[in-house]
């Protein structure tokens, strides 16, 4: 046996400081990266984040702004993590959000100006989530009854989802549409009675609808029974069938889950800021900007919520380059990187890694695993 | 339908085809090995930045395509990384390369002071025969008139499929994806062999990329490659791991995506369905073709590696 250079041994306990400390150097070491790509190509980083950073939490309305994009991601977020949690890998959380917006305005415009904003606001929220879940089902049913890979029908969903907006708007006189404008096709404004109101600039009350939805999923996750059966289940399909769990429920049921809140942001965003089905404000890769959410918060749903205001600001600083002459995609490459360095840190959060002639101290007081790692 | 428009069309599907048949290629050989890479479309939008790049900088085609074989096996190796060294979720980690290909090719398109958008590349795959061996009825122009990147992806694809079958390494390959514990107790290096077939993978979709951006559309754009990408990794499934079929399902693919070309060309009433709704077919077709080919009972004899995207701890046998 060769002599180990490290040893690499599951972490017992996983203390706070390493829960916090692990994603908050994963975001760091993706701008160094991100930062490195900008120093090649001639711009200084420095200036570059300086810039973002301006833009998203420099003046009142930038925070507004970058409130109003964490808005969806708050509830994209939860969508994914309550389904991976599972081992459900909705990757359909993108079209389950347009969905949920065309499901969402379809029925605000059908229901016209005649109904109080106290009904409509939850009706057409509700209705979002409906939405979502009704897409994702053409994913989950398959996945439950017939062991249909979830991965590729999601995907593959997002893109039909995305087709069908388009042809709602550009492709169709639907009632989508909005008939007064012939020039350039865009979506049929909704009532106003189902517009949320706004409380800080353009930022609506939506924030608050997404925090308390994020809230309930935690709760109901975390507290309830229910919660606890859907936790065994994913920790070991094998223990909860011996517990008498139904477990084809429990997956269907969190699948749709999933789908309905990917939906409710599609609502949220259609009442709150857009006002319309409106394909240039929705097509932003919100679903998948979502699993870097989960993935970033350690699939926790209330950590969620700080994760998903970080991605927001970036979201809302990538505009802001265009002045200064960098492209908005550095910001999909700086949350490619961190989506990157988030799944490593999940390596590091497991684990620790120490030299073999330094014991560990009382930490990881469980029996250690040992194993080589090769030098990379 | 007249003879001439089902040539254009069975010409239009090789073309649209020929991409997915590297990156597919790439991605079986992969996921032989029992390593799932979900980040095809980063890998093949980095290869088509890097190819288009070194040859609108260069003008030397042969360049483009070798760089970017090596962008898409860089990329993949932080996937390789990830997934075997440090065994993460590979479901997680492809999305993520996927993420960062795809933000980064755009960045590179679009960073610098002359920077590459909007331009054409200085030099483009042609047809590499002329003259009247192409104007053969019907065999002419398909087996003729093609650019040197379609035979060899005919040529890879037959290499892949002789390499897994018929060859010792193939054997290993396959053995680690069913039961990397059982090849390692047998000698084979399980690491080296997830490591250089995802690293294979990469290459080959970087190249499929390097194909959208150096022939199919030679123009650098933001979006140079549609969906490609998560096509390939549908296809992988539909043409159940085996080099072969996954030409066949490439080409249908490729007609797919023409169709609505096909259908403008052939007037009315066909011409007037909107083209928003016929770029829905090739993702409906591959979610029929998922939910028929591969439930139930019939999932078993697709053949899909008994230890894809399973971590591989050595310790816990």
């Amino acid at each position: 046996m060769t002599k180990r250079r490290f040893i690499v041994e599951p972490r017992g306990l996983v203390s706070w400081k390493v829960r916090l400390g692990v994603p908050v150097a994963s975001v760091l070491a993706a701008f160094i990266v991100a930062g490195i790509f900008l120093f090649l190509t001639g711009v200084n980083p420095i200036e570059v984040y300086s810039e973002m950073l301006d833009a998203a939490f420099g003046s009142p309305r930038g925070i507004s702004e970058t409130l109003i994009s964490a808005t969806p991601l708050i509830l994209t977020g939860v969508a994914a993590a309550i389904a991976f949690k599972m081992l459900v890998w909705n990757i359909g959380g993108e079209g389950q959000f347009i969905l949920g917006a065309i499901v969402a305005s379809g029925v605000a415009i059908w229901l016209g100006d005649g109904v109080p904003s106290i009904l409509m606001i939850p009706i057409v929220i509700v209705a979002g989530g409906l939405g979502g879940a009704m897409w994702a089902s053409i994913a989950a049913i398959p996945r439950v009854y017939l062991g249909t890979n979830e991965i590729i029908t999601t995907l593959m969903l997002n893109f039909i989802a995305l087709a069908l907006m388009n042809f709602l708007i550009f492709g169709s006189s639907s009632p989508w549409r909005d008939p007064e404008v012939s020039t350039f096709p865009q979506g049929r404004p909704i009532p106003e009675s189902a517009r949320i109101p706004e409380i800080f600039f353009r930022l609506t009350g939506g924030i608050f609808i997404a925090i308390a939805l994020a809230v309930f999923a935690w709760y109901l996750i975390g507290k309830t029974r229910w919660g606890f059966a859907v936790r065994i289940v994913g920790d070991s399909s094998d223990t909860a069938r011996y517990a008498g769990i139904g477990v084809a429920r429990k997956i269907l049921t969190v699948f749709l889950l999933s789908g309905a809140y990917a939906g409710f942001a599609g609502g949220l965003f259609v009442a709150g800021p857009v006002g319309a089905l409106d394909p240039r404000s929705l097509d932003l890769g919100l679903g998948f900007t979502g699993i870097i959410v989960a993935a970033l918060a350690g699939l926790h749903l209330i950590a969620i919520i700080p994760v998903a205001i970080l991605m927001g600001a970036l979201n809302n600083a990538g505009p802001s380059l265009q002045a200064i002459g960098v492209p908005t995609a550095t910001v999909t490459m700086l949350q490619g990187a961190i989506l990157i360095f988030a799944v490593a840190g999940e390596f590091f959060i497991n684990n620790r890694i120490r030299r073999p002639d330094i014991e560990p101290d009382e930490e990881s007081e469980v029996t250690p695993v040992l194993e080589e790692v090769e030098p990379a | 339908m007249n003879e001439s428009l089902l040539m254009l069309t069975v010409m239009a599907a090789i073309g649209l085809g020929t991409p997915l048949i590297f990156a597919t290629v790439g991605e079986i050989l992969t996921e032989r090995s029992g390593i799932l890479n979900l980040g095809v479309q980063g890998m093949m939008l980095i290869g088509a930045v890097a190819g288009f790049w070194a040859t609108f900088t260069t003008g030397n085609l042969f360049l483009g395509v070798v760089i970017a074989i090596f962008a898409g096996a860089a990329l993949s190796s932080i996937h390789a990384f990830l997934s075997i060294t440090l065994r993460v979720s590979q479901i997680v980690s492809g999305l993520a390369l996927a993420i960062f290909g795809t933000g980064l090719a755009s960045f590179l398109g679009r960073a610098g002071g002359n920077p590459l958008v909007g331009n054409p590349s200085r030099a483009v795959f042609e047809p590499v025969f002329t003259g009247s061996i192409t104007e053969i009825p019907l065999i002419g122009p398909l087996l003729f008139g093609q650019d040197l990147l379609v035979y060899l992806s005919w040529a890879i694809a037959a290499g892949a499929s002789y390499y897994l079958f018929h060859t010792r390494m193939g054997l290993s390959l396959r053995a680690v994806g069913e039961d990397p514990a059982s090849a390692e107790s047998a000698g084979v290096n399980v690491s080296r062999i997830r490591y250089t077939h995802v690293l294979i993978g990469g290459a080959l979709a970087g190249l499929g990329g390097a194909y959208f951006s150096l022939a199919l559309t030679p123009t650098w754009q933001d979006d140079p490659i549609g969906a490609a990408g998560w096509i390939a990794i549908a296809l992988v499934i539909l043409s159940s791991w085996r080099p072969g079929r996954a030409v066949f399902a490439a080409y249908l693919f490729g007609a797919a995506e023409r169709v609505q070309f096909t259908l403008q060309t052939l007037g009315e009433p066909w011409s007037d369905i909107p083209s928003t709704l016929l770029a829905m077919l090739p993702f409906v077709l591959a979610i029929i073709a998922m939910i028929v080919l591969t439930s139930g009972k019939r999932a078993r004899y697709l053949g899909a590696p008994e230890a894809l995207a399973i971590p591989y701890f050595r310790e816990q046998r």
